[in-house]
């Protein structure tokens, strides 16, 4: 019961929003909170983190008297939207390093070819038509700067 | 025959003459010349005042052809100057890169632990132009004289209210010395934009503000505010009948708002005596003029090695007098 | 000169074929720089200065106005299509915008919002036209404590704004409200939560938390969802393809509140289209017949803000034209543009500049039509993109997304935010925390609590001014009902309860 509970999606964003809320008002604390000039920087972080710390433990609360046991959590869909958040960070690391061109192509083969699993070559057409459109669309016809890389794209 | 190798030999003394006169003159003949587009990086978004101001320059350098190379205006904004700061200094060694800076580029680095980039340690190439301010009143207003006001803080602290910018601004420091100098005390309104500043004195919330003349001077002339003083050495041409501050009695040492151009660090002596040569030229030319008239900016050149010390001194001053307007002094 | 003649004579300047070129010149670009994130029309115009030097001022004021506006259709495209905000003002269109495509309704949506922005632009211009001199001191009456207010009043909206868990609405908004102040304190020069980045001094970009937490948690959500059940189904036929009669009926009412909320909050100095949309929404949603329709394709939802963001252009304009004062970052950059050409923008525009000022309201009405006239027949052009394979559109959504973000700065730093926020908005959804409130605090935070600053330095810490003062004491009251509103949900509950179990 209580392992349920404590892995309850409400209890563990509630606690996390506890939690910044406590780091919100530690940090209110170091600067003034009300100056001769009226309110200081302090003021209004101090307010909402306690409004946040307040709120987020009756969330907590709520969540032991609720009696459901919450949905389960379907592990493979959700796999598959952080692999494609994975691959989509990792994407733009990529970029500072080879520019937008190359990167979001990378980015669109992966997603088509392991995300909705197409064949390489769907998945191959799609990427690299996708990254000229945009770069013909942003950086050439509009002067749009994207994040080129050593190739000048 | 003869008369060929007479004429070589003639050619090949001539040239090795040239040569050894070239050698022999120095450095003045080293001319640094630039060999790709100049990045003119600006610390605000398109549209900013920086970077229209700018755009401005660079239009008029390309109009009469006083660069061989094209002169691209690059936005950096992000924490005031920091983030421009930051790429100028990233580009340490290159000839190319230089920068429109004004005074937030010695403020930013006192009062924020992040803004590690100073200025003095850049390549400081000229200031073009010192922004000019008039401290002005709403018409029906009972201060006629800068006097009057500051007597009528004197008598009630705080009661009376001033909008501005940000405590670091000019208005605010502006505003500091007059208070040290006299005791008056008088409040600080800050407004993140222009408009609202001018909105909040026009709509009778707060008593003066200090203002560029480009934001204010059409409100003078419709007769919905007065000028009380000008902050600046001497009298704008476009208001000659109001004292400057000093004129009205009060000794407060001049904080000029500048705009200048700065070098990437490390910048060569030959790079810098090219630009501001540029400089020197683009801030002769008649559209200059024209631009300079119509913002109502104070075109006060000053060359490079004039403005290095003159920044240095500049920021001692600046840095007394945020601590005494109550900013946090990092560095 | 009077109106009447002032407007005649104002045509006779906007009908000139070169002003007529210049106005579609305008709205063309506009409408393509509404639609394509990371173009704004901010830096469009600011781009475009240099060439307009050697106009005429009358030509080149309405081509620049016709950007503006015209962005503001624009905007609409991507927020329905994409659930991408086009325009930072274009977000609220995302809530309901992108449901209504969700169903099939794309093009129904994308009309409405034509529509809506026709109706409303042109109201705003008649506003302009007829009382922009009293509107202007009407503006300028509005000090510190009232505008403390209808922030109040704005973030009272999460109320209606929370679907059903309240807790997480409000939980949402404070983290909003902590995002917005990450950044430079105005008043003091103190950097709070930057967690030692000098990247984040200047703050976190508003566009870059919309898009991170609608598109990309959007994209995310769906592809969690199974692509077979996400399938955009495409509308067929004309009659699918624009709104219906009883479409457009319903939003009788949304047109009137756009046009009149965007006007008025358009004319204040410093708040933003954004607000406007949030403010227009809310009030629609408080007085309709079916709030809980809201948030899942009404509409209503798609109507009223996109009419206030483009009512805002006109009335963004009145402080300009009739006092010189710009309200926020397009209108600055269009008053520098005015300085530059020699014309003195300040009250005496009007007088001294006729063929400006008239020139250009005219050519806002000529500019309104064209732009219905281009944007209606797009309608079903653009809702083709639905057609695409998903496995094609997801892609292209964070490609979009990128641009959007990296458009405005250039930084890397905001790609990383953005693939930060595209987490936070995928995790809210998982855990059914509503985004909208994160928006709305994110909007509204930092313009509240400057207000509060402020107004509390004028009185000298004085709080009785707040209430005393008669317009923001009736919006801190309204403010208070509408946070209330959920209290007497909550006891009627109790009472209906109490009656059944005794009776």
């Amino acid at each position: 019961m209580v392992r349920a509970f404590l892995k309850n999606g409400d209890v563990i964003s509630g606690a996390a929003l506890a939690a910044l809320g406590v780091y919100i008002m530690m940090q209110a604390h170091a600067w003034d909170y009300y100056t001769l000039d009226g309110p200081g920087p302090g003021f209004f972080p101090f307010w909402y983190g306690a409004a946040m710390v307040a709120l987020s433990l009756l969330l907590i609360v709520n969540a032991a008297r609720a009696s459901d046991e919450g949905q389960a959590v379907d592990w493979p869909a959700t796999g598959r939207a952080m692999a494609t958040w994975l691959a989509f960070a990792l994407s733009v690391v990529l970029m500072e390093f080879v520019g937008f061109l190359i990167s979001f192509a990378v980015l669109t083969f992966f997603i088509v070819a392991f995300i909705f699993r197409r064949p390489f070559a769907t998945a191959t057409v799609v990427a690299v038509a996708s990254a000229l459109t945009f770069h013909l669309i942003f950086p050439v016809a509009l002067s749009v700067s994207l994040p080129t890389g050593p190739f000048g794209f | 025959m003869n008369f060929v190798n007479v004429m070589n030999r003639r050619h090949l003394i001539c040239g090795a003459a040239s040569a050894i006169a070239a050698t022999a003159a120095g450095p003045a003949f080293a001319q640094f010349k630039p060999s790709r587009p100049i990045e003119f990086v600006v610390h605000g978004g398109p549209g900013s005042g920086n970077d229209v101001f700018a755009r401005a320059l660079t239009t008029i350098i390309d109009q009469d052809k006083l660069s061989p190379v094209r002169m691209q205006v690059v936005n950096k904004p992000g924490g005031g100057s920091t983030t421009a700061a930051a790429y100028v200094v990233s580009k340490k060694n290159d000839p190319h890169v230089i920068a429109c800076f004004t005074n937030i580029w010695l403020i930013d680095p006192m009062v924020q632990e992040a803004a590690t980039n100073k200025l003095v340690d850049m390549s400081p190439i000229a200031r073009l132009v010192v922004e000019p301010a008039l401290v002005v009143v709403r018409t029906d207003s009972p201060f006629k004289t800068l006097k009057e006001f500051i007597d009528a803080a004197k008598a009630k602290p705080g009661a009376l209210k001033m909008s501005g910018g940000s405590i670091t601004s000019r208005e605010n420091t502006v505003r500091q010395l007059l208070m040290q100098l006299t005791g008056a005390r008088w409040a600080f309104i800050s407004f993140p934009s222009g408009g609202e500043r001018i909105a909040a004195l026009l709509g009778g919330h707060v008593d003066m503000m200090i203002v560029d003349p480009s934001e204010a001077g059409e409100q003078v002339r419709a007769g919905k505010l007065r000028v009380i003083a000008q902050v600046n050495d001497r009298r704008l041409p476009g208001f000659p009948d109001f004292p400057t501050i000093k004129e009205a009695g009060y000794d407060i040492p001049n904080v000029p708002q500048m705009r200048g151009v700065v070098g990437a660090p490390g910048m060569s002596a030959e790079a810098i005596a090219y630009y501001e040569d540029l400089f020197l030229k683009a801030s002769k030319t008649a559209a200059w003029q024209k631009f300079l008239n119509e913002s109502q900016l104070d075109g006060e050149f000053i060359k490079a090695a004039e403005l290095k010390t003159f920044l240095a001194t500049f920021e001692g001053e600046l840095r007394e007098i945020l601590k005494a307007a109550g900013a946090k002094v990092v560095r | 000169m009077d109106i009447a003649s002032g407007l005649l004579h104002g045509f006779a300047v906007a009908l000139q074929p070169s002003n007529v070129f210049w106005c579609f010149v305008g709205c063309l670009l506009g409408t393509v720089v509404g639609i394509l994130p990371g173009l704004g029309p901010a830096a469009t115009i600011a781009l475009l200065l240099p060439l307009t030097f050697k106009m005429d001022p009358a030509g080149g004021i309405i081509m620049l106005a016709g950007i503006y506006y015209g962005a503001k259709y624009g905007g609409s495209t991507t927020s329905i299509l994409l659930n991408i905000p086009g325009e930072s003002s274009s977000v609220v269109t995302c809530l309901d915008g992108y449901q209504m495509a969700r169903k099939g309704r794309a093009g129904a949506a994308l009309g409405i919002a034509a529509i809506a922005s026709f109706v409303a632009g042109t109201v705003g211009v008649i506003g302009l036209t007829l009382i922009a001199p009293p509107i202007a001191a009407f503006a300028l009456s509005f000090s510190s404590p009232e505008y403390f207010a209808l922030m109040c009043l704005g973030l009272a909206l999460v109320v209606l704004l929370s679907g059903t868990s309240l807790i997480k609405g409000l939980l949402a908004l404070l983290v909003g409200l902590w995002l917005t102040s990450i950044g430079t304190d105005l008043f003091t020069a103190q950097s709070r939560f930057i967690f030692g980045q000098a990247s984040l001094l200047g703050g976190i970009d508003f566009m870059v938390v919309a898009i991170g937490v609608f598109a990309i948690g959007e994209v995310m959500a769906s592809i969690e969802a199974g692509e077979e059940a996400k399938m955009l189904p495409v509308p067929r036929g004309i009659r699918n393809l624009l709104p219906s009669w009883e479409e457009l009926k319903a939003c009788r009412f949304a047109f009137i509140n756009g046009s009149v909320t965007g006007f008025l909050i358009g004319v204040l100095p410093g708040a933003g289209a954004a607000i406007s949309s949030f403010m227009a929404y809310g009030i629609e949603k408080a007085v309709s017949k079916h709030p809980e329709q809201f948030g899942q394709g009404a509409p209503e939802g798609v109507a009223a803000p996109e009419g206030a963001n483009n009512a805002d252009t006109g009335g963004a304009l009145v402080p300009l034209l009739t006092l010189g004062i710009p309200g926020g970052g397009t209108t600055a950059i269009m008053l520098s543009a005015l300085v530059l050409w020699g014309v003195k923008p300040g009250p005496l525009l009007m007088t001294e500049s006729p063929d400006v000022f008239w020139g250009l309201v005219a050519s806002m009405y000529i500019g309104n039509v064209v732009l219905l006239i281009l944007n209606l027949p797009l309608v079903p052009l653009f809702a083709q993109i639905l057609r695409l394979p998903v496995y094609v559109l997801f892609p292209g959504i964070l490609g979009i997304s990128i641009v959007g973000a990296y458009g405005a700065s250039g930084r890397m730093f905001d790609l990383g935010l953005l693939v930060g926020f595209g987490l936070l908005g995928y995790t809210m959804s998982k855990l059914k925390y509503p985004t909208a409130p994160l928006i709305l605090g994110f909007v509204l935070g930092d313009a509240m609590e400057r207000a509060l600053r402020q107004s509390l330095m004028m009185s000298q810490g004085d709080f009785v001014p707040l209430v005393q003062r008669p317009i923001s004491g009736i919006m801190l009251a309204l403010a208070v009902l509408v946070l209330l509103m959920p209290l007497f949900g909550w006891l009627n509950r109790m009472r209906v309860r109490a009656i059944t179990e005794n009776g």
